[in-house]
């Protein structure tokens, strides 16, 4: 066994970026992992560590050579390897080739089963750990990736890292690795933090890496979050159960912005607290990363976290320069806010007149008219009061003029929550006010819907509209390009309507469309309106399958057209329910209606002549016309498990028919009857499922 | 005032003179309205090519639909960059960075100096880079920007642009919280020639000229005629000339912009056509004058 010594390999670069930062060091384990067992290096554990400068990695005890093998490999028998003469055959040659060594070097021997064999041994020599670690090393810095970010390069040098790499510290032990990568060649020192240990640092043994960091101010990002940690609880202690707000996201970077954090705490003025908070705190986190301080009691303070990289002593410098950007960020952020109050929120829906929606769809005004008409349309399919149909046109009519207003110009994320908070200013109905913040809801898969009707209401006139108006211009996404955010629109909608049963999916398509065409847009109603519905049904059965429901059943509801969200997914529930009672019964079911719809001929209609029938046609007659008063009621009550179990009862009949009843027969008369009942059998099915699909494997 | 606290034009003379130290040429603005320090050729054009290159300018840029008729203290339609361009990136230009700011009374021991992801992209330059903003105790004081591509074309050697936001330094460094509070210089009885003495009537004025007056038709045909120039600069060979069209393009299309009189599609028109030209002098410069450098070097040698 050779003698052990800690490895190093620290990249050390100029600042990087936190999220490439965060995934580079997860590969950095995983490529040297799988590196050093190609190696052959016996080795101990592994861990990498990460500040904004520098990436590396340490194992343990690593072997300073690998171990000398003896490989002993068994070749074809002896009396095959060899022929007559005592020469190779093709067979031994081609062993010896396959193991490396000359055909004359091959052994003969017998084996513990008593043949003999011919044997390739081999003596792989002890490797230095050295040229192995080098070439690891190298190999490594090339191949780290930089997803959903790139690389760069610098200086004259046309390899890449995500920002220019300057120092490389690569141990063994107390020996360099020699690495190479674009400009820079390893060495044995690293940097400390470029304030309070500038330079150089000798680093006399891997071993001793995380104590040399340390001691120049430079601590592992495990370390940092720590330090955050425990001051951000030290804060919250001496503030009697105050909470700082430390967004994942956030934390993250702010670990990743410094190598020797101290958590200070400024303070932003009284005044301020007057701006919504909203934009306080998305001008304090995502701009400046600031956490924000709350009260016990829930309420926002004055009072923020920053976490500073500078040194000891310059506590009082950094607080105040901090204290004065956000002076200046909440001052704008007031100024506009008052100035935006000063205007009524009517006034910003006219000016809409010269805001693009979209250029082919007009302005975004036209938007808010359709909108008006289309929420007012949601909240009458939904059943609502008078009032609430009002509230629902009236926050539709506000929803947009908050983009014209200067705070969302400048805080754009702020879109609807400004909104609300000037309707609010303005009087407006708290449902009106609420509806209006709300109205982007759902902005991502998962995302909470607006919370009420009025909401609702505004919401899917804002979606649903735009997705009508893309296709009606014929821009509907592709695989790779969805510019409005079409599909994310529409499972918006699906996700409101499923609480919606009420609403309409296909009579909304046909309010939204009929607007546009009021306000002058040209298109095949009947044509677009068509593929809008496809689109939905689209999304509502991946959405379908998402939750678990098989895909024949999916087709099966999607075969007669529905769209309605609620609808779709509980008749699919339903007649998943149904077969999965009894599969053989819809299986059969399923047989017999194919068969009934691939002999029925349309053109004869369903009006059959009780008097030129047998006995299993008439009861089957029976049947279908009980059926048909059953599957009706049930439908018209929204039993879907009702209708299926109504349609389960046709399975009987239909199958005595089919044994005792020759449908093709000679009488044509008789023929076309049995095929008209036939017909009549199928359309029962039309409203509820396309109950062939069952049987389609 | 603290007496050791530079005024406005102390500090440009300071990051003037400290990196002139450093080997970069000292130039002047450059002669016609630019959005950014970038736009001027000696960080574009300059960019390209095998040359190695260090210069250093402040820029007045106009941005016209930032104006404010003088009425916001941290913002206006035209205001001063300090550009620095080290072409290769030199392995130690944060260091030099990081003097600099000492140079204007900013020591980075005494402060939180944190280099900030921002990477850059110019669309109407067709250019791109990595890099950071720098925050000097929270606040954004410098864009510093590794070049990838400038023109559409990849750069090689890289160099790093390194750009001063001046006003907001120097707001700083003085400690007032408006611009037009900041002291510019002093008369010779050391009263203090402020920011707004020098600049205030300037935006007030420039603000309407943006928003209320600037002639729409005629920028229009400005922008036509200066792209038909730029065009016919290109067919007899002068890059310089034709790029200096684009600029004035640029310029027509942000008073347009200000004026309101750009729909959002017209937008994305009138961009393409900037950063159509503007890609055609990058490459017409790179062929006709910075490779032609390259070849000469090659005869001497």
């Amino acid at each position: 066994m050779a003698e052990t010594r800690d490895f190093l390999l620290e990249i050390g670069t100029e600042e990087m970026p936190s999220a490439p930062l965060m995934n580079a060091q997860k590969q950095l384990g995983t490529i040297i992992e799988r590196g050093m067992a190609e190696t052959g290096l016996a080795h101990g554990a592994i861990r990498t560590l990460s500040t904004p400068r520098r990436l590396a990695v340490i194992v343990e005890a690593c072997a300073t050579a690998t171990d000398e093998v003896h490989d002993v490999k068994r070749g074809p028998a002896a009396q095959i390897a060899f022929d007559a003469d005592g020469a190779p055959t093709k067979a031994a040659l081609g062993f010896a080739r396959k193991c490396g060594v000359d055909a004359a070097a091959l052994v003969r021997r017998v084996d513990t089963d008593g043949r003999e064999y011919v044997f390739a041994e081999k003596t792989i020599p002890s490797a230095p750990a050295l040229p192995l670690l080098s070439a690891l090393s190298e190999r490594t810095i090339a191949s780290l990736e930089w997803p959903n970010y790139r690389s760069q390069r610098w200086g004259s040098e046309h390899a890449g890292f995500v920002r220019p790499i300057r120092w490389i510290c690569a141990l063994l032990g107390s020996e360099v690795v020699p690495v190479s990568y674009a400009d820079v060649t390893s060495g044995s020192t690293t940097r400390g933090h470029r304030v309070l240990a500038p330079g150089d640092h000798a680093v006399p043994e891997a071993s001793c890496y995380e104590r040399v960091l340390e001691d120049a101010f430079v601590l592992g990002e495990k370390r940092r979050a720590e330090v955050i940690r425990a001051g951000i609880a030290a804060i919250e202690q001496e503030r009697g159960g105050a909470h700082v707000d430390t967004p994942k996201r956030i934390f993250d970077e702010v670990v990743n912005l410094c190598e020797w954090p101290s958590v200070l705490v400024g303070t932003f003025d009284e005044q301020f607290l007057a701006v919504p908070h909203e934009i306080i705190c998305e001008s304090m986190l995502s701009n400046q990363r600031y956490f924000p301080v709350y009260a016990a009691d829930g309420s926002l303070t004055r009072e923020f976290v920053v976490v500073s990289n500078a040194a000891p002593g310059t506590e009082a410098t950094v607080v105040d320069g901090n204290e004065r950007v956000v002076r200046a960020r909440l001052y704008d952020a007031k100024f506009f806010y008052d100035e935006d109050l000063r205007v009524p929120l009517d006034e910003y829906v006219e000016r809409l007149s010269v805001v693009t929606f979209q250029e082919k769809l007009g302005t975004m005004r036209a938007k808010v008219s359709r909108m008006e008409t289309l929420a007012g349309a949601v909240a009458e399919l939904a059943g609502t009061d008078a009032e609430t149909h009002r509230e629902a046109v009236r926050a539709a009519h506000l929803a947009k003029g908050d983009l014209v207003s200067q705070a969302v110009v400048e805080f754009t994320n702020q879109q609807g929550v400004m909104g609300g908070y000037y309707a609010a200013a303005a009087g407006e109905p708290a449902a009106v006010c609420q509806a209006i913040r709300e109205h982007y809801r759902p902005r991502f898969a998962g995302d909470e819907l607006p919370e009420g009707i009025v909401g609702k209401a505004v919401a899917i006139a804002d979606k649903l509209d735009t997705i009508c108006g893309i296709f009606a211009i014929d821009e509907a996404p592709t695989g790779s390009s969805d510019p409005y955010a079409v599909r994310r629109a529409t499972i918006g909608v699906i996700s409101m309507l499923k609480e919606l049963p009420s609403v309409s999916l296909a009579a909304l398509i046909d309010t939204a469309l009929a607007s546009y065409a009021d306000q002058g847009l040209a298109f095949d109603s009947a044509d677009v309106a068509g593929k809008v519905r496809a689109f939905f049904a689209g999304r509502l059965a991946a959405i379908a399958k998402d939750e678990g429901i098989a895909a024949d059943i999916i087709d099966a509801i999607s075969a007669i057209g529905i769209i309605d969200p609620a609808e779709f997914l509980a008749r699919a529930r339903a007649l998943a329910d149904a077969r999965a009672n009894s599969p053989e019964l819809f299986e059969d079911l399923s047989t017999a209606y194919t068969r009934a719809a691939h002999l029925g001929d349309a053109s004869l209609g369903t009006d059959c002549d009780a008097s030129l029938m047998t006995e299993p046609e008439t009861a089957l007659l029976a049947a279908i016309e009980h059926g048909r008063g059953a599957v009706a009621d049930r439908l018209e009550a929204k039993d879907f498990a009702g209708a299926f179990t109504a349609l389960a009862e046709l399975r009987e009949p239909i199958d005595r028919f089919f044994v005792e009843v020759l449908v093709m027969d000679e009488d044509t008369r008789v023929k076309e009857n049995r095929l008209r009942l036939l017909n009549r059998f199928s359309g029962i099915f039309a409203d509820v499922a396309d109950i062939g699909c069952l049987s389609k494997k | 005032m603290n007496a050791d606290v530079l005024t406005f034009q102390d500090m440009i003379l300071a990051l003037e003179r400290y990196w002139a130290a450093q080997g970069c040429t000292v130039m002047q603005p450059y002669d016609s309205e630019v959005g950014a320090g970038t736009f001027h050729t000696a960080t574009t054009l300059r960019s390209l090519g095998p040359a190695a290159w260090r210069t250093c300018y402040p820029q007045p840029c106009r941005r016209p639909a930032d104006g404010r008729y003088g009425e916001n203290p941290n913002r206006m339609q035209h205001y001063y960059q300090f550009q620095v361009i080290l072409k290769p990136c030199p392995p130690d230009s944060q260091d030099l960075y990081l003097g600099s700011l000492a140079a204007i009374g900013l020591d980075p021991a005494k402060h939180d100096v944190r280099f900030v992801e921002d990477d850059w992209e110019s669309p109407t330059l067709g250019a791109w880079g990595l890099g950071w903003e720098v925050w000097l105790d929270g606040m954004e004081v410098t864009q510093y920007t590794y070049f990838q591509q400038v023109g559409g074309i990849e750069v090689d050697p890289v160099p790093v642009e390194i750009t001063y936001g001046l006003e907001r330094i120097a707001m700083y460094i003085q400690g007032v919280d408006s611009v037009y509070d900041l002291i510019w210089s002093y008369l010779p009885d050391g009263t203090p020639m402020t920011y707004g003495d020098v600049f205030l009537e300037n935006e007030r004025e420039f603000s309407a000229y943006n928003f209320e007056v600037a002639d729409v038709e005629m920028m229009r045909a400005k922008f036509d005629d200066y792209e038909a120039e730029c065009h016919r600069c290109l067919d007899a060979k002068l890059p310089l000339p034709a790029y200096d069209c684009v600029m004035k393009c640029s310029h027509a299309f942000n008073l347009l912009d200000s004026r309101g009189a750009i729909s959002a599609t017209e937008r994305a028109n009138y961009i393409l056509r900037v950063r159509t030209v503007a890609k055609a002098c990058c490459e017409a410069y790179l062929e006709l004058v910075a490779a032609r450098s390259e070849s000469k070097e090659g005869e001497v040698a």
